[in-house]
């Protein structure tokens, strides 16, 4: 399990990283000095310590990631199965909610709303989640809804159980492989979305995270000045997360799913794979196929 | 068997794809040596960089502030250009102009000056364009209606500007009103919208040879007034995205003249030819002020707004935020623009140095004025603007120092500006209105008519600050036509500006400005100062463009 | 349900979702602080005198009618594409300002997902045909590492190493500025050198994504009972490679690649930033800072039109790739 182990090296970085560097803002030698002993990964175009910007901006980008995927996949979860659970009519108003959100573009909102309230990291977390949570819920809802449709479901319903009760005990374990893949990616997800959108200058750019150190790199000319040191490690860094839960997320399929019989977990992977080309954007495809099997199957 | 066969078909059809594919590939990444963007070398054209989009809008009407950079001085032309490099007015398409009395001015015009399309420039176009300006009110970017009254072409070379009240500041309004021609926009319905697609002016470049989303060239006028002039071809313009894709093309020998910052110059732009490549960031832009709130909180009192400043290390705030492009601020406010109005008598002393960077100072100050402890005010700063976010970092750095717990705030323009109107901030890093004289400098510091409640929405003296003295000089000022006279007075305004500490001044902003010599010379730069270098500068960029010529080999 | 009356249905919602994001695009940019006048007015920085701000205001007809006025009228305005002015852009049209860009973004994005998805979709299938072989043990990691990188990140490394070190590529725009445009090869050429950059940082994060969700549906279906029965049949091993267990398995990539190219539009913001490339995703950019709203709309609305043609089509593809659908509708 590469990935678990590389996952727990993050989060322990990001736990205790920032106790081991110093101040990630403070003037601490000539800009954009290369990597020396004193500042092993250099300084930026401010004289700043550029490994300590990226440990703590490990903390920020982590803490982000994670509790945006939690809102985001339990947002999901709550109203993707509650749809599945409630009635016919019920079902229809949540399902055109989940399906609205889907066809919104995802990213120019996120930019636009990301813009104008006020800057802070705790912005863009919940501009993500407002953004981010109908993907979930649609998978969700049609996987609750095979559940559902099978027998012992369906016996614990006539024998009387409330339906807080039937969620509870009978669905949720079933869905917990999947809602681990969906928290996994959207983590990714969280993460991805909130580097690009800070990069390009809509988040608060005098917080330290990876997103703002891309930005303060790209404004201070690290190319130009050939000061790659100021953007390669944050840049390794994302790469290196986001791998390491990609391989967190296949070790979970495995388990869940020996023979990988479906491929819907990559449908995770899929839509985390960068920040906006194309499906990550929410994968919002309208449910057509995936819902057609439990429809059918309804009683 | 018949599967197998149409089995095979697929495979060769497969086969052909992957062959294609590589085959594009392989342009694309073995011979690439001819891909790259090399446009052909042509002598006599100047490419420039200065504005930033993705597109040109072929927009060149002069009277709206967002249409193209060379419209307002390029393809038209003012009246008179005021040299900010040397703090002195060059007669342009005016020749001289007087007092006729307090209230009247008059104004020469030059003889024998031709649109671009033959027609002569006469007094008539110089009414007729303040005549517009004033029927359309969006058009009015310098106010001019507020302090004038009539408008009239005395003669074809003569033009009386008459006030309705003693304003001598408004002689630099006026004079740098560009001015269109009357056999044109007499016809144009609405001016508002009207793009001047393809414009008749005065200018030294008004012909479009080519006009792309990407890129514009303007070719010099066949009738410019100024004999020999311009010595250049055209003007070219190619449209960068942002200052990095700016900076690229200058470092790779694209731009001959740039307006945009560059981080690490030195490094970056002139050691790579220092033999051409050359820049001249002249502190011309303004001063960048860290406003106090005056109406509300601990800043009300001049002391404390003395103790943050001496809280600030302007030494390192200039490395840190402006690469050391731009010296620290005194505690008169003024930059180099108004080099020949500063009276250094005026911070001698060491109560009036408050510019210093002195904690010590400033704890002891702060102790004075019984600052609370628990008072932590926020500085907000526009969010995009780097360089004043990284200042308004240091700063907060700074007066944590002191024990002010200051925490940095950033927010979008509009929001920003929102705030900084209504007064509704405890710090601000903002910039200062400018002018020909500290007049409007000091006006919108310090002057009782700018000041409004907080609360309301006032477009400058955010701080909400009005002293009655700085008043009344504003007001003789105003009245006041003679430099020895204005000098006297703006002595006094720094004065007053000493004692009573409206804002915290930090540093001057830089003109941006660099050049190429391998194609193009005659550039200003620091050591042979006859114009600002940076193309921002208008009009006075009308001086550097008539003054650039191919080099000859 | 019939094919048609499916439709049908789909177009309602459509109906319903366009709505909706209209409306969001409506309020949202009003209920934010500052308006374009301002904007501009800020560019300046003290360069224009504080009176002439009203001025300004006044000119971009910024006029206080209320906000469900307003409303209606843009409304109307959408019903006809009519979005009057851009104000980064005055006095063009919004519908002439997002025409171009439109063309450059579908151009560079479009070829790229479509180069990215036909790519990684048979590598998809030749890695879960040969389970367990080279391609499908080292192919898959390496694409996940490459594609966790920011794809803005690799762009500009692009640009830098390839572009401004080498000088291999053209480092801005769309085409060249000298040329002008024209259906002849050179300029076809110049614009495919424009593109290549920045279609490449697109094409290599995402190929993994393709390439997994195909491989694994791939194994989810050959492991049916149909392919064994093909098999069984004699069938030659490509024919059933490609015909039964490629052509079942590729409906979620289809699906997907509707929405990828839904997303074309916006998605592609921060490569255009980094090329400076003169497409849709940098004009939205370039109209939230300058608070442009008739850009912004007019790009929301494109956009949002594009996801929903996109889904729309997905629909109707796959009515034929899938027969099920028909059946079991």
């Amino acid at each position: 399990m590469v990935g678990a182990w590389l996952f727990g090296a993050f989060v322990l970085l990001a736990i205790f990283g920032p106790l081991f560097v110093g101040d990630p803002l403070a003037y601490v030698g000539a800009p954009h000095g290369s990597p020396s002993a004193a500042h092993w990964f250099g300084t930026t175009g401010q004289g700043q310590d550029v490994l300590a910007q990226v440990v703590v901006g490990t903390r920020v980008s982590l803490l982000l990631g994670v509790l945006v995927g939690v809102v985001v996949v339990s947002v999901g979860a709550l109203v993707g199965v509650s749809a599945a659970l409630a009635g016919p009519r019920g079902d229809r108003a949540l399902n055109l909610l989940i399906n609205v959100f889907l066809v919104i573009p995802g990213l120019p909102l996120a930019i636009v709303l990301a813009a104008f309230l006020p800057k802070s990291p705790w912005t863009i977390a919940a501009v993500l989640m407002f953004t981010g949570w109908a993907w979930n819920a649609r998978v969700l809802r049609a996987q609750a809804m095979a559940i559902r449709d099978r027998d012992f479901v369906a016996a614990a319903i006539c024998a009387g159980e409330s339906r807080l009760g039937v969620l509870w005990r009978e669905v949720l374990p079933q869905l917990r492989a999947l809602l681990m893949a969906q928290f996994i990616g959207a983590i990714i997800f969280a993460i991805g979305a909130q580097v690009g959108l800070e990069y390009i200058g809509v988040g608060d750019i005098s917080v330290t995270t990876w997103g703002t150190n891309l930005y303060w790199a790209a404004n201070d000319s690290a190319l130009l000045t050939g000061s790659w040191w100021t953007f390669v490690p944050t840049g390794v860094m994302i790469a290196l997360l986001s791998f390491a839960l990609v391989m967190l997320n296949f070790g979970v399929d495995e388990l869940a799913n020996p023979r990988l019989t479906t491929g819907r977990i990559f449908d995770a992977w899929l839509r985390t794979r960068n920040a906006s080309v194309g499906p990550d954007a929410a994968t919002p495809i309208v449910p057509l196929v995936q819902d057609g099997p439990q429809e059918d199957a309804r009683p | 068997m018949p599967g197998g066969s149409h089995a095979g078909h697929q495979r060769r059809r497969g086969v052909r794809l992957v062959g294609l594919l590589i085959a594009v590939g392989w342009s694309l990444v073995a011979g690439p040596g001819c891909l790259a963007d090399k446009p052909p070398a042509r002598s006599g054209v100047v490419t420039v960089s200065h504005q930033q989009s993705a597109t040109w809008v072929r927009n060149f009407n002069p009277l709206m502030p967002n249409s193209r950079w060379p419209a307002a001085a390029g393809v038209y032309e003012p009246m008179m250009v005021f040299n900010t490099a040397k703090d002195s007015w060059t007669p342009w398409l005016a020749t001289a102009a007087r007092w006729v009395d307090d209230l009247t001015l008059e104004v020469d015009i030059r003889d024998g000056v031709l649109f671009s399309d033959g027609t002569p420039f006469t007094a008539a176009d110089v009414a007729f364009t303040f005549g517009l300006v004033k029927q359309h009110k969006a058009l009015d970017q310098r106010a001019v209606w507020s302090f004038l009254a009539s408008v009239e072409a005395t003669s074809p070379t003569g033009v009386r500007f008459v006030f309705s009240k003693r304003y001598a500041p408004g002689f630099g309004d006026l004079m740098e009103q560009p001015i269109v021609a009357k056999h044109i926009y007499a016809k144009v319905k609405d001016p508002v919208s009207f793009a001047d697609a393809t414009p008749v002016g005065t200018g030294p470049f008004t012909e479009i040879n080519a006009f792309r989303p990407q890129v514009y060239e303007l070719g010099k006028n066949p009738h410019y007034w100024q004999p020999g002039k311009p010595m250049v071809d055209a003007l070219r313009l190619p449209a960068f995205v942002s200052n990095d894709a700016a900076n690229l093309a200058l470092v790779m020998g694209e731009v001959d003249w740039s307006g945009n910052f560059i981080p690490a110059v030195d490094r970056v732009f002139v050691n790579r030819d220092p033999e051409h490549h050359g820049y001249w960031f002249a502190e011309g832009g303004g001063m960048v002020f860290l406003y106090a709130n005056t109406a509300r909180g601990p800043t009300q009192k001049a002391s404390v707004r003395k103790a943050l400043s001496h809280a600030v290390n302007r030494e390192l705030l200039v490395e840190v935020a402006m690469y050391n492009y731009t010296s620290p601020a005194r505690a008169h406010g003024l930059s180099e623009t108004y080099a020949a109005w500063r009276d250094p008598s005026a911070i001698a002393g060491d109560a009036d140095n408050w510019t210093r960077f002195d904690p010590d100072a400033a704890k002891r100050l702060l102790a004075g004025a019984a600052v609370p402890a628990d008072w932590s005010p926020s500085i907000i700063v526009v969010s995009g603007w780097s360089d004043w976010v990284r200042a308004a970092q240091v700063v907060a750095r700074s007066l944590q120092g002191v024990g002010v717990n200051a925490r940095v705030e950033t927010y979008e323009f509009g929001a920003w500006f929102e705030r900084v109107q209504k007064g509704d901030f405890d710090l601000a890093i903002g910039w200062s209105v400018e002018g020909p004289t500290p007049y409007s400098f000091y006006k919108w510091l310090m002057s009782a008519e700018t000041r409004k409640p907080l609360g309301e929405t006032s477009s400058g003296n955010w701080h909400r600050f009005a002293d009655p003295a700085a008043s009344k000089l504003l007001e003789q000022f105003q009245v006041t036509t003679e430099r020895a006279a204005q000098g006297e007075l703006s002595n006094a305004l720094q004065r007053r500006f000493v004692a009573t500490a409206p804002a915290i001044p930090l540093f001057a902003n830089p003109l941006w400005g660099a050049y190429n010599t391998s194609r193009i010379e005659g550039f200003p730069t620091a050591a042979d100062p006859y114009a600002p270098l940076a193309p921002h500068k208008m009009p006075a960029c009308l001086l550097t463009m008539t003054s650039l010529k191919p080099v000859t080999k | 349900m019939s094919v048609l009356r499916f439709l049908a249905s789909r177009l309602g919602f459509y109906a319903i979702a366009a709505f909706v994001a209209l409306t969001i695009n409506f309020f949202l940019p009003r209920l934010l602080p500052g308006d374009p006048a301002t904007a501009i007015f800020g560019r300046f920085q003290g360069k224009l005198q504080p009176e002439a701000l009203e001025a300004l205001k006044e000119a971009f007809g910024l006029a206080d009618a209320p906000l469900f006025e307003q409303y209606f009228t843009y409304l109307g305005h959408v019903l006809t594409g009519d979005f009057g002015p851009s104000v980064s852009h005055f006095p063009e049209p919004v519908s002439a300002v997002i025409g171009q860009g439109l063309l450059w973004t579908v151009l560079l994005v479009g070829l790229a997902v479509v180069i990215s998805f036909i790519i990684g979709t048979a590598l998809g299938v030749f890695a879960a045909w040969r389970r367990g072989g080279r391609l499908d043990r080292w192919l898959p990691p390496i694409l996940a590492l490459v594609g966790a990188f920011p794809y803005f990140w690799l762009a500009m490394l692009m640009l830098y190493i390839f572009g401004f070190e080498l000088g291999w590529f053209p480092v801005r725009h769309a085409h060249s500025d000298h040329l002008e445009p024209a259906w002849t090869l050179t300029f076809i050429g110049d614009v495919l050198a424009h593109a290549a950059l920045p279609a490449l940082s697109v094409i290599i994060v995402s190929l993994g994504g393709w390439l997994l969700s195909m491989r694994n549906s791939m194994i989810a279906v050959l492991g049916d009972e149909s392919i064994a029965l093909a098999r069984m049949k004699g069938l030659s091993p490509r024919k059933v490679m490609w015909r039964y267990a490629a052509r079942n398995a590729i409906i979620p990539n289809v699906t997907s690649f509707g929405m990828a190219l839904g997303f074309v539009l916006g998605g592609s913001l921060l490569t255009e930033v980094v090329f400076g490339y003169p497409g849709t995703g940098y004009l939205m950019l370039e109209a939230i800072q300058s608070q442009d709203y008739p850009l912004m709309q007019g790009l929301f609305l494109a956009i949002t039109l594009a996801v929903l043609a996109a889904n729309f089509l997905v629909d109707i593809a796959l009515i034929f790739i899938d027969p099920r659908t028909r059946i079991r509708r």
